[in-house]
């Protein structure tokens, strides 16, 4: 099976400064890839790579395989920018049949449809239009050709609670329907619920690839229990993947790495009266993956 | 019609009408004292040499026999003003094709669009050239009209050869200013350096006819190949047309090859 992204030793500098570097990266036919990092990381200048927008310094990709310089492998990508700018008085429904057009026509009343579904108001003009609307705009225009391959790149940031739910439903119906998508992200809960591999990139450089499950097992929680009544802290020492425990009367904090299943084994002696499970923090994700880098990143299925 | 040609269209349209109502406006008014100046040579010719003495009268273009209908012509029209406002015009167009949208950040969104680089860059350009057109024929019919109504005597032949020039002039530094937009990005960096050329450009054309320190660079002056062949009086200068269409066409296919291998929004 062919991958539907390839890249061997991607990488690109601008000037001196480094955007990527040596990214060896194979995402398959039907799979939702999330690709995470903190602003900077080089999400971006990946995802600018993939659509041909900058050329690499080295190295090579290719979509669905064709290099990325060929101008058809971009009518198979729907790609709604993370900073959508939009100007000009041109409505916003005008400009989607543009796009629509050039993309060689979508199927008659789609627009309509997906504006309807984002709540989207398309008969504002494209420079007066509200942040979300921006957001939804490049939604529709990403979404409306039922591209082979979504990409997309921080899809979620300015998105207000009920247009994410309604965006993160429509990523799951084009998993769905088999087809790929690869989503950046620096906020893994983002990612979590959709995505079935992850990819950490960090400082220009791909560190890991894990399952989704697999890096859900690895994330570090801060956890805390409370008790009827004072415990003693001998009872949560040497617990397997647990650390930084701290007990004071009847009350319990420490720290999880994967699996919690020790932990609350032996809180299970105790009577809880409250439990607070934090949600796993992706910074915390970075750290464990920077101090032990290089053993751990594997890409590719 | 290409959907990005038409599309381009529409984002110019507003431009396109704002400098033709400018440019109508200018022309209305100089033409239409040219009967008052008529009835009164001697006096006018002799107040427009008194008021741009020595090199500014060069500047003007010569003032030579400003009371007749081809000399006013040439001096209010196609000397300098109108130039300089289609100029300006043509290049304001041509920065808005590559290097403004890249700056706001439009461009890339078209950019992720199943369109070829370089049927970017042409389709751009070509509905720069046509905004263009449509500003010069506009104005064109204007003249023609203002020349009859004002008797100004030039044979209407002579002012098409001449508009052509003007038109070719402006579409050249459009041109200019959409390929150094190509080619950098810089929206800033185009008008600054398409613009000093113009006008380094004019003051060469006109100044190195007496001054022949600078004459010798006349030949790398594209006002040289409008002003010297004097359409109004003399008709088409066939050639040198064909010099500032064939260095317009180098400049456009220079913005292509330099758009296709560049990071664009970097």
């Amino acid at each position: 099976m062919t991958a539907v992204v390839e890249t061997e030793g991607l990488t690109k500098f601008y000037g001196r400064r480094k955007g990527l570097e040596d990214l060896t990266l194979q995402i398959q036919p039907g799979e939702v890839f999330g690709y995470l990092g903190p602003n900077g990381a080089g999400k971006t200048t990946t995802i600018r790579l993939l659509l041909d927008v900058i050329r690499p310094t080295s190295g090579r990709a290719t979509v669905f395989g064709a290099d990325t310089r060929d101008t058809a492998v971009r009518g198979r990508i729907g790609y709604p920018p993370g900073e959508l700018a939009l100007e000009g008085r041109e409505r916003a429904h005008d400009f989607l049949t543009f796009m629509a057009d050039v993309r060689g026509g979508v199927s008659r009343g789609r627009i309509d449809e997906l504006a309807e579904r984002l709540d989207a108001d398309l008969s504002i003009r494209m420079g007066q239009l509200s942040k979300g609307n921006r957001q939804k705009v490049g939604l529709i225009q990403a979404f409306m050709h039922e591209p082979e391959l979504l990409i997309l790149d921080e899809p979620t940031s300015g998105l207000d609670p009920l247009v994410q739910h309604e965006f993160l439903a429509m990523v799951r119906e084009v998993r769905t329907a088999g087809r790929t998508v690869l989503m950046s992200s620096h906020v893994l809960a983002e990612v979590e619920n959709v995505a079935d591999r992850v990819g950490i990139v960090r400082a220009g450089r791909l560190v890991a690839v894990e399952d989704v499950a697999a890096l859900r097992e690895r994330a570090v929680r801060h956890v805390e229990f409370h008790f009827d009544a004072p415990v003693p802290k001998e009872a949560f020492e040497d617990l397997l993947g647990v650390r930084d425990v701290t007990v004071e009367g009847a009350s319990l904090r420490c720290t999880i790495d994967g699996r919690p299943d020790a932990l609350i084994k032996a809180a299970a002696k105790f009577t809880v009266v409250h439990m607070v499970s934090s949600e796993p923090d992706l910074e915390e994700i970075f750290l464990t993956y920077y101090s032990e880098e290089a053993p751990r990143a594997h890409a590719g299925a | 019609m290409p959907t990005l040609v038409r599309k381009t269209l529409g984002e110019y349209r507003r431009s396109v009408i704002g400098w033709l109502i400018g440019i109508s406006a200018f022309l209305s008014l100089y033409l239409s004292i040219y009967p008052s100046i008529r009835s009164n040579p001697e006096f006018y010719q002799q107040a427009a040499l008194s008021k741009y003495p020595g090199p500014l009268k060069d500047l003007m273009g010569g003032l030579a026999d400003i009371a007749s209908g081809s000399g006013y012509l040439q001096t209010v029209v196609y000397q300098l003003l109108v130039p300089l406002l289609l100029i300006m015009c043509a290049m304001t167009l041509g920065t808005r094709a590559i290097a403004v949208p890249e700056e706001q950040g439009t461009l890339e969104l078209t950019m992720t669009l199943p369109i070829d680089r370089r049927r970017l860059v042409l389709d751009r350009w070509a509905a720069f050239a046509l905004s263009l057109l449509a500003v010069a024929l506009v104005t064109l019919i204007l003249v023609l009209a203002l020349a009859a109504v004002g008797d100004l005597k030039v044979p209407a032949g002579n002012i098409v050869a001449a508009h052509a020039g003007l038109f070719l002039i402006a579409f050249f530094f459009g041109t200019l200013a959409l390929t150094l937009g190509a080619a950098t990005g810089k929206r800033a960096f185009a008008l600054a350096v398409g613009g000093g050329y113009a006008v380094a450009g004019y003051v060469i054309e006109t100044l190195g006819k007496s001054v022949d320190a600078i004459s010798w660079l006349r030949w790398v002056s594209p006002f040289h190949y409008y002003l010297d062949g004097r359409p109004v009086f003399q008709g088409w200068p066939v050639g040198d047309y064909l010099v500032i269409l064939g260095a317009t066409a180098v400049l456009a296919m220079t913005a292509v090859l330099a758009f296709e291998r560049r990071d664009v929004g970097v």
